[in-house]
């Protein structure tokens, strides 16, 4: 009999073992005793994640630290051939995103399902303009030859025609040894200067490629977390009790404005100015 | 049981109490980045010489204590999350330190050729970069319509190991 009422009770009172009577929602997986208790462990797995992304950025970083070491000359001269100005506009989105994300959480604290849901996509639409910036930048970079690693400066794309006028040539010289002649490329950079960069140039553009790509990929990333809580959003899953993924999203999220937020100014601003 | 408490972190009560900022702190945080943006930009255009990449750094790790701070709530969350956080730093610089001493020692970019050469010696340092390039003058001979005397910002004619200043001025 007591079985029967127990049932019929739509808050059960939980462990009897605990001593002490709360709610056992649905959102609450049966080896966590509380809702607070299930929040901070996913925090602080959130947490510990976010410091594995940052060591992984960090070979990168690393790699980045040795080289400018090695030669700030070169990376002086290849700095110039970036869009400061697009990448300021990108940092923009992204803090942008970064506050709507905020806002999302912050909506979502308090219980407001349709206001969690427009911060969500307004989010997702400035990652969308974040990729659209990058895509005209590394088109304008392919353009030029300012590939990495064999790519630069690839006979394939000598002389290319922007709007009608030339922005990159790619100079053929001897080789050292009997295969791989070393290409110099001369090119336009973004003030209108024309310049000659030496083929371990390529180093600066494998760089700027692939910490730029890693944290492209990261944006896509994020874009499907963010999704996917929008999902489940509009679902209804959420509530001032449980936000648990929003959160987690938006740090996920945030993560990604950090990362770019290093990435700029080591990338478009530490050489000397024209 | 627990009433009196649901405002304080843990309250007993076994629910979730997390700090809600007003949409204008998080506006005011949004425009404080953004004038940092902008002032990080600006500072881009004068040239502090070696104090270039130290003040632009300086503004980033301005701009990611405030997201980490209020953006990403570490100022209401719990102690060890940061700890988790700041440890990572710890970690990569230990990490970038260790490395750039190993090979940051390896002998001195040689401007001409590219690769590591131990100023001692003057030979090809061990564990260093291999010289991969050619010279400016098998570009001069051999470009498409050259020696337009446009490339100062390229490499000098005569291996001098490092270019001096005055050469690679615009």
């Amino acid at each position: 009999m007591a079985n029967v009422t127990e049932a019929a009770d739509p808050q059960p009172s939980g462990h009897d073992d605990h001593g002490h009577a709360h709610a056992h929602p649905s959102f609450l997986a049966h080896h966590f005793d509380t809702p607070v208790q299930q929040f901070n462990a996913a925090k602080l797995g959130m947490w510990v994640f976010i410091a594995t992304e940052i060591l992984m950025f960090g070979g990168l970083f690393c790699a980045y630290a040795i080289w400018r070491g090695l030669e700030p000359d070169i990376f002086d001269q290849a700095h110039h051939f970036l869009n400061k100005i697009m990448g300021a506009t990108n940092t923009v989105v992204l803090l942008f995103s970064s506050l709507t994300a905020a806002l999302a959480v912050r909506s979502s604290q308090l219980g407001k399902r349709t206001e969690t849901s427009i911060y969500l996509i307004v989010t997702i639409l400035c990652a969308c303009v974040f990729l659209v910036v990058k895509y005209f930048e590394y088109t304008h970079k392919m353009h030029l030859g300012l590939l990495p690693g064999h790519c630069f400066g690839h006979p394939w794309f000598s002389g290319a025609i922007e709007n009608g006028k030339e922005v990159g040539t790619c100079l053929r010289v001897h080789a050292d040894g009997p295969t791989g002649s070393p290409l110099w490329v001369r090119a336009v950079d973004e003030s209108g200067h024309t310049r000659l960069l030496p083929p371990r140039a390529n180093m600066f553009f494998a760089l700027y490629f692939v910490m730029t790509g890693l944290h492209a990929v990261h944006v896509l990333i994020g874009m499907s977390i963010l999704g996917w809580v929008l999902y489940r959003n509009m679902k209804g899953e959420f509530s001032k009790e449980y936000f648990t993924a929003v959160d987690l999203g938006a740090l996920y999220w945030h993560l990604v404005d950090l990362v770019w937020i290093y990435l700029f100014p080591l990338l478009y601003l530490v050489g000397k100015p024209e | 049981m627990a009433a009196d408490h649901t405002h304080e972190h843990d309250a007993d009560d076994g629910a979730v109490h997390s700090h809600v900022a007003s949409v204008q702190f998080y506006v005011g945080i949004f425009l404080t980045l953004v004038c940092l943006t902008v002032l990080t930009v600006k500072v881009s255009y004068y040239d502090f010489g070696e104090a270039n990449i130290a003040i632009a750094m300086l503004i980033a790790t301005m701009k990611a204590g405030l997201v980490a701070t209020f953006f990403m709530h570490l100022a209401h969350d719990k102690l060890f999350n940061t700890l988790a956080f700041i440890s990572a730093f710890l970690f990569l610089s230990v990490f970038i330190m260790l490395t750039y001493d190993d090979l940051g020692r390896r002998g001195q970019v040689d401007w001409v050729y590219g690769g590591t050469v131990d100023p001692r010696t003057g030979l090809a340092a061990p564990g260093g970069m291999p010289a991969t390039s050619a010279t400016i003058d098998d570009v001069e001979g051999e470009a498409p319509g050259a020696g337009g005397g446009n490339e100062k910002g390229a490499a000098p004619n005569e291996p001098k190991g490092e270019a001096p200043k005055g050469e690679k001025k615009e």
